[in-house]
């Protein structure tokens, strides 16, 4: 990336922290109210956004998987831009479900008095454990930089790859285990015509790989431009691309062929919904029809796989608001939101600016945090235009 | 003037159903609920006297009233149907909780540790009858000007109220502000507090239409165990297998 296109993005996030900082301060000054989710909604814009970040990870379970899995040794180097990106999205994943907590001060209860039953606490052990991994990942990856760097310390090269390969064979069934467990999250809600069902684990599993593997393809055709990393990369995301649309179309398909009420009305919500825009054009417009050509048509063309791969990951929150929002709005108890009216017991939801501007605040923060990174730690070579370090 | 005497009033029976139940060690006690929709005029006096027993701020029901249709013009029907959280033997809210803030107590009833809740909201959204409300911390008298000195200004009148903390679960919790129950999730619990202190829930002693029966549905003697054994009952979403304590007469 050169300096001024650094500039201009790091720019923009600043100025979206600054002005996600109205939202934030309504967040921690009044607590819930001046947000528009309610009791028949209880999760909305936050969750989903939630969604995002923890797909975002799956970027790096992918490259760490080829590389120390497969043995395909090209996508080496991508490792720390990759660890990089997963650990920044964790962090805004904490700190997004953390402002979404009635009680946020009490994540502690998670240690204290954990429930084995709910898929929740299995979700914190995982990113707990997705934490130690990478983060332990991270520092031994840079080491290895550095030794790289430093002649006399040549020999301690060998250690930290061989303690890296031993985080990554860890983290290969860590990752699945991560992967599904935010599906089956929604998937034991037997009241939730959509989200009840073995598929949603593998939906959330697809929407995650191929949000992350798009987004650390965009990374390596920005950062790295080495075709020989990128038109591969860019074929994975194809494939996963497709993969994810046919689960998307059985999903559909199945649905209203069982004419179930629930799920007809949820499908309905999604695709004829006052939102129907989020699905047709957010989603299979920009986010699927056009990487699709992109990638069919130019796959060699590293711009335009980056283009791809930037529309997928910047309209997926179309695919994880839809993944939330439809199947609770949809009715599970007819009648029940005019039994006693009021804002919060209603079935009717839209995020409001409040909520808008929190995620604006944590997508800037990941911004930031993520080009800092690249600029002080040693996460893209020199010679791909990232900073000179001292060993 | 007719010879004979009238039937005993429900209440009276419940009142005493009540105080043999309570004779009995607490894990022998198997609360239950009875809804009669054929007696149900639709006053909402039971929402109502739950919002006030348990001084439920902005948004938190315990048993609204769904009002239904049925049928089509010109064949149309209206039914009332009480819908408080109907205590599953089986209840999906528990399993999901990620921090055993909520679970079903000795008597069956599904209890919330407000000091223990995180707020995940987990609970509300795997309720299959939505009988979970999370209180986001607002108050009546947001709106209510400021009248310094004034007994009637919004700080005289929520504290002289709203900020007073209700008796639920028998606790004495601080006074209303950023603290539980702020921030948790909230749910019907039969009106614990009263029960031990002998007193029916108030659902059950507002009701003007006398269409809600509680009881210790383990003893045979007492109404709502005659009341489940009726033709009429019926569950709410049986299919589920969640096996709810609150049963309804059709």
């Amino acid at each position: 990336m050169n300096k001024n296109a650094f500039r201009i993005l790091l720019g923009l996030g600043v100025i979206g922290l600054i002005a996600g900082s109205v939202g934030m301060w309504a967040r921690l000054q009044y607590g819930h109210i001046p947000m528009a989710y309610g009791s028949y909604v209880p999760w909305g814009l936050w969750v989903a956004f939630d969604l995002i970040f923890l797909g975002l990870t799956a970027g790096a379970w992918i490259i760490i998987l080829l590389t120390y899995g497969f043995g395909m040794k090209q996508f080496e180097r991508l490792g720390p831009l990759a660890v990089l990106t997963l650990l920044v999205s964790l962090l805004c994943e904490g700190i997004i479900i953390s402002l979404d907590l009635g009680q946020p001060m009490r994540v502690y209860r998670f240690l204290v008095t954990p429930s084995f039953t709910s898929m929740l606490t299995w979700l914190v052990v995982c990113i707990t454990a997705m934490w130690i991994i990478y983060l332990s990942m991270f520092y031994f990856l840079l080491r290895e930089k550095f030794a790289k760097a430093n002649a006399d310390a040549e020999a301690d090269k060998g250690k930290y790859r061989a303690i890296v390969r031993i985080l990554a064979f860890i983290n290969i069934p860590v990752g699945f285990a991560f992967f599904t467990v935010q599906g089956a999250f929604f998937a034991v809600m037997m009241n939730r015509p959509l989200w009840s069902s073995a598929l949603t684990p593998v939906v959330f599993m697809a929407a995650a790989f191929l949000s992350g593997g798009a987004l650390v393809t965009a990374m390596a055709a920005i950062f790295d431009r080495d075709k020989a990393v990128v038109v591969p990369m860019g074929r994975i995301v194809l494939a996963i691309l497709v993969a994810f649309l046919l689960l998307e179309a059985v999903q559909f398909f199945i649905g209203y062929q069982s004419n179930s009420p629930g799920t007809v009305a949820a499908l309905n919500m999604i695709a004829f919904g006052p939102n129907w825009w989020v699905f047709w054009i957010g989603h299979l417009l920009i986010g699927s029809l056009v990487p699709l050509v992109l990638l069919l048509a130019r796959p060699r063309d590293i711009c335009s796989v980056a283009w791809a791969c930037l529309l997928i990951v910047l309209t997926f929150l179309a695919v994880r608001y839809n993944a939330v929002v439809p199947d609770l709005a949809a009715y599970n108890l007819e009648g029940l939101d005019k039994a006693f009216v009021h804002p919060r017991l209603s079935q009717a939801y839209t995020p409001n600016l409040n909520e808008w501007l929190v995620s604006l605040w944590v997508v800037s923060l990941w911004v930031v945090v993520f080009l800092i990174g690249t600029r002080w730690l040693p996460v893209i070579p020199a010679e791909k235009g990232g900073e000179q370090h001292v060993a | 003037m007719s010879n004979r005497l009238p039937a005993e009033d429900p209440l009276i029976r419940m009142q005493r159903d009540l105080k043999r139940a309570l004779a009995k060690k607490p894990s022998d006690i198997k609360w239950g609920m009875v809804i009669d929709i054929a007696r149900c005029i639709g006053c909402h006096a039971c929402t109502i006297g739950c919002v006030a027993e348990n001084k439920l701020p902005p948004g938190v029901v315990y048993r609204p009233v769904i009002e239904q249709e049925i049928g089509e013009y010109p064949d149309v029907r209206r039914r009332f149907l009480p819908h408080p959280c109907v205590q599953c033997q089986n209840p999906p809210c528990v399993k999901v909780c990620p921090v055993t803030a909520t679970y079903s107590n000795e008597q069956g009833v599904v209890v919330v540790n407000y000091p223990r809740c995180i707020g995940c909201r987990y609970c509300l959204a795997a309720c299959p009858y939505v009988a979970r409300t999370s209180d986001f911390g607002e108050w009546y008298t947001d709106k209510t000007p400021e009248l310094q000195g004034k007994v009637v200004g919004r700080e005289a009148t929520a504290k002289a109220y709203e900020a007073r903390p209700a008796t639920e679960y028998g606790e004495k919790w601080p006074e209303r502000g950023h603290g539980s129950p702020v921030g948790n999730a909230r749910k019907c619990h039969f009106c614990l507090h009263r029960l031990a202190v002998g007193m029916l829930p108030a659902c059950v002693t507002t009701c003007v239409g006398k269409a809600t029966y509680f009881g210790d549905r383990t003893d045979p003697q007492s109404l709502v165990f005659e009341l489940i054994a009726s033709p009429r009952v019926m569950r709410l979403k049986e299919e589920l297998g969640t096996q709810p304590a609150v049963y309804y007469l059709e």
